[in-house]
């Protein structure tokens, strides 16, 4: 790990040199491009997750389970880092609650553990279950689900009767499909799904595997569209680059509010520092296959290479290019040490969680009331994250964009996103 | 380069005219310390009464949410160490999480109340006010448990009340008020200019009110097709119109100190409180539970209209009068 942030900051210093000439301009098309081939990557590890999908529904078995699972997980890690160019974008954030919508009611969509519960008093449909039902009724009106196709789960499924936690489709609504519903509690160990889930004829477990490995890939299918349709808006001529290019601070505006709505509100409030407060396990981001650790990793890492200009790719080629680091370095050098110190500082913090789950001490452990380790480990990520939006605060300021409006205050320039 | 830079930030920093040190003594520090005192009393009730449908319990609990409620927009410093607020006040709560927690302890007589300490590392659904008031008010989790059980628990969440107000009460006072007081001088790494104290300030009143139009209102509001009168806040002990009404006093505190230095704005800002307040008054059903009615829901969204209205227009204007943007807050996010 040590090395690992040694690299990355000698990595940055290296591009403060030719970053005297850098110029707004030159820092946004950066930006865009690794944009660009974040969501490049994410679709080709995504069309991977599909390949080895259809061979498990082909040709069903433990290994043809696990090649899909380690599919999942290796699509997780450029799609995480995409994460921060969520909310200074309309573009992504308008669009992602169909790739990564979390947490979900997962009994909307296959059988489930008693302990789960039944219809709740804000979901009447947490245990739908439509893998097991090919007719329902929804809001009044009976759906056919004999055939279970990707319009099915996008028009229909998806945030059913206007509850968030109807989730449908995404990484998630997979995760679950792969690992199933992670029994463990505080323990360690992830959802455990048999294989024969997904095998034919009397080997059948839970019934339905027909129809279940149909919604297994309806959603990756949906997953993978998705994605080419993300990957398209930040290629030339896409909407999402012509979006940030279309203006300097508009554009370095919207890459702050990524960072740091990213940083607070987001992954230290609502993603760690409230499963941590409330000790539930099923409020770990990635819960069935307990990869909250990585995901956690890679959204700060996702940060901190949009501060930095610079991505490896997952051929391990990097993208990099002129950088905020290097407009800000221009400016007030002390600024942009105090926002790699910091940026770096919660990389080592995310990387001990990192390191202590891939020992064994797993996330949902981390949560368990009275883990006094478990908690020490996720408030320095949170505390990590808290300060390092401090700095980014300052470099708004700095730059001179903070009369360009922020979440809480996008009323400014748009009076009509707040009721969006 | 640099000389030019230096005028845009010597023009932002006379247009803060916020007096701080005004606002840390007249509008922070009372409403911790009021705070402090009505949950100390909520605890000593409790531990003589704890009869779920005891007057005097419930009107101690009343005064006491009153009193966080008042306060409930200064989210940050002492209230955001540790656990402190979300230990105070754990809400929305899509998942259930409150209902879930009390009834494991309940049915388990869960050993953990007995002792103050332990009590504190339980989840935080099942402490703090929202917690109480189930413990109160639910029809089911009131009787659920013993009855030896459930009094304990009751004694334990208030106790656990009265000890996190204390100490956000005594950090404000031994530590924080100076911390804002001092903004901009040597030393003070937490607010590096007076500005960030300012800006801290702001944010609290702009964070203040959007939780109040997104959550205690947006979320019982619903869509046209769908209002969800179960989500209202506090709605098992009618506090639903309670909060919000309290909240928009309180912020319209906040935005008439934030303005002091310029009468014009002052009283701008305030009348767009009282229209929205106005708006409020005409509500009647005090938990939102008539929201299913056309009529009365529409009243529900007017105010909320006239919430974002401040937002838009009078809470711009303020930060534009002070110089500063509203920056991150908590909130942010999905």
């Amino acid at each position: 790990m040590k090395r690992l942030y040694l690299v990355t900051t000698a990595l940055g210093l290296g591009l403060a040199a030719p970053a005297l000439a850098a110029d707004k301009a030159a820092v946004l098309d950066n930006y865009a491009d690794i944009a660009e081939a974040k969501y490049a990557d994410s679709l080709i590890t995504a069309q991977r997750l599909q390949s080895a999908v259809e061979t498990l529904i082909a040709t069903p078995s433990a290994e043809a389970l696990q090649a899909a699972k380690s599919a999942w997980l290796a699509a997780r890690v450029p799609y995480q880092q995409t994460e921060v160019y969520r909310f200074g974008n309309p573009i992504v954030d308008d669009w992602e609650g169909k790739v990564n919508a979390w947490p979900l009611d997962e009994g909307l969509i296959d059988y489930v553990d008693a302990s789960y519960g039944g219809a709740s008093d804000e979901n009447a449909f947490a245990v739908l279950n439509v893998v097991a039902n090919p007719s329902f009724t929804l809001s009044g009106e009976t759906v056919d689900a004999a055939e279970i196709t990707p319009a099915l789960l996008s028009d229909t499924l998806q945030e059913a009767d206007g509850i968030e936690a109807n989730v449908a489709t995404g990484y998630h609504a997979i995760e679950f499909m792969l690992w199933g519903q992670d029994l463990n509690g505080h323990q360690p160990g992830a959802g455990n799904r048999p294989w024969t889930d997904y095998a034919a004829g009397d080997a059948c477990t839970n019934d339905n595997c027909d129809r279940r490995g149909a919604y297994l890939k309806a959603a990756t299918d949906l997953l993978v569209s998705d994605l080419e349709y993300m990957a398209g808006q930040w290629a030339e001529g896409g909407a999402a680059r012509a979006a940030v290019i279309g203006g300097e601070n508009a554009g370095l505006s919207a890459m702050l509010t990524g960072m740091g709505s990213l940083s607070y509100g987001e992954q230290a409030g609502e993603r760690m520092r409230l499963g941590l407060m409330l000790n539930d396990p099923e409020e770990e981001h990635d819960c069935f296959s307990d990869n909250t650790h990585n995901s956690h990793y890679f959204d700060g890492l996702g940060v901190q290479n949009v501060y930095l200009g610079e991505y490896v790719r997952v051929d391990g080629t990097v993208v990099s290019g002129p950088s905020l680091s290097d407009l800000v370095a221009e400016q007030n050098p002390e600024l942009d040490a105090q926002m790699r110190d910091k940026l770096g500082a919660t990389m080592m913090a995310l990387g001990r969680i990192k390191i202590a789950a891939e020992a064994g001490f797993s996330y949902d452990q981390m949560l368990e009331r009275g883990n006094a380790p478990g908690e020490a480990l996720v408030m320095g990520g949170v505390n990590g994250l808290i300060d390092q939006t401090k700095t980014i605060e300052r470099i708004v300021t700095a730059l001179e964009l903070d009369q360009i409006a922020f979440e809480g205050s996008d009323s400014l320039d748009n009076p009509g996103a707040v009721f969006q | 380069m640099r000389a030019f830079l230096a005028i845009p930030f010597l023009l932002c920093t006379q247009a803060v005219a916020a007096d701080v040190s005004a606002i840390v003594d007249d509008h922070i520090l009372p409403r911790f310390e009021r705070l402090a005192a009505t949950t100390d009393q909520l605890a000593k009730v409790a531990a003589t009464d704890c009869d779920p449908e005891s007057a005097e319990l419930r009107g101690s609990y009343h005064a006491a949410f009153d009193a966080w409620v008042a306060a409930s927009h200064l989210r940050f410093g002492p209230t955001e160490t540790g656990e402190r607020a979300f230990a105070l006040a754990f809400w929305p709560d899509p998942r259930g999480a409150t209902p879930k927690v009390l009834s494991q302890l309940l049915s388990g007589s869960d050993p953990v109340v007995d002792d103050d300490a332990s009590f504190a590392s339980v989840s935080i659904a099942g402490r703090g006010f929202y917690a109480l008031e189930f413990m109160l008010f639910d029809d089911q989790i009131m009787v659920a448990g013993t009855p030896e059980y459930h009094c304990k628990l009751v004694q334990a969440i208030a106790d656990d009340i009265d000890q996190t107000a204390d100490a956000i009460w005594q950090d404000w006072s031994d530590r924080y008020a100076a911390l804002l007081k001092t903004a901009g001088t040597d030393g003070n790494a937490t607010y590096q200019t007076r500005e960030e104290a300012i800006q801290e300030l702001y944010k609290a009143l702009t964070t203040g009110l959007q939780f109040t139009s997104d959550a205690r209102v947006g979320r019982p509001l619903g869509t046209f097709d769908k209002p969800r009168p179960r989500r209202a806040e506090a709605r098992r002990s009618n506090r639903s119109l309670r909060h919000v009404v309290l909240s928009l006093q309180n912020l319209r505190d906040l935005a008439r100190d934030l303005a002091a230095e310029d009468e014009n704005l002052t009283n701008t800002v305030s009348a767009a409180f009282d229209e929205a307040l106005a708006r409020a008054d005409v509500i009647s059903d005090p938990s939102f539970a008539d929201i299913n009615d056309p009529q009365a829901r529409l009243r529900l969204e007017i105010l909320q209209q006239h919430i974002d209205a401040i937002r838009e227009i009078h809470a711009a204007n303020l930060g534009a009068h002070l110089g500063v943007s509203a920056g991150f807050n908590a909130l942010d996010g999905d």
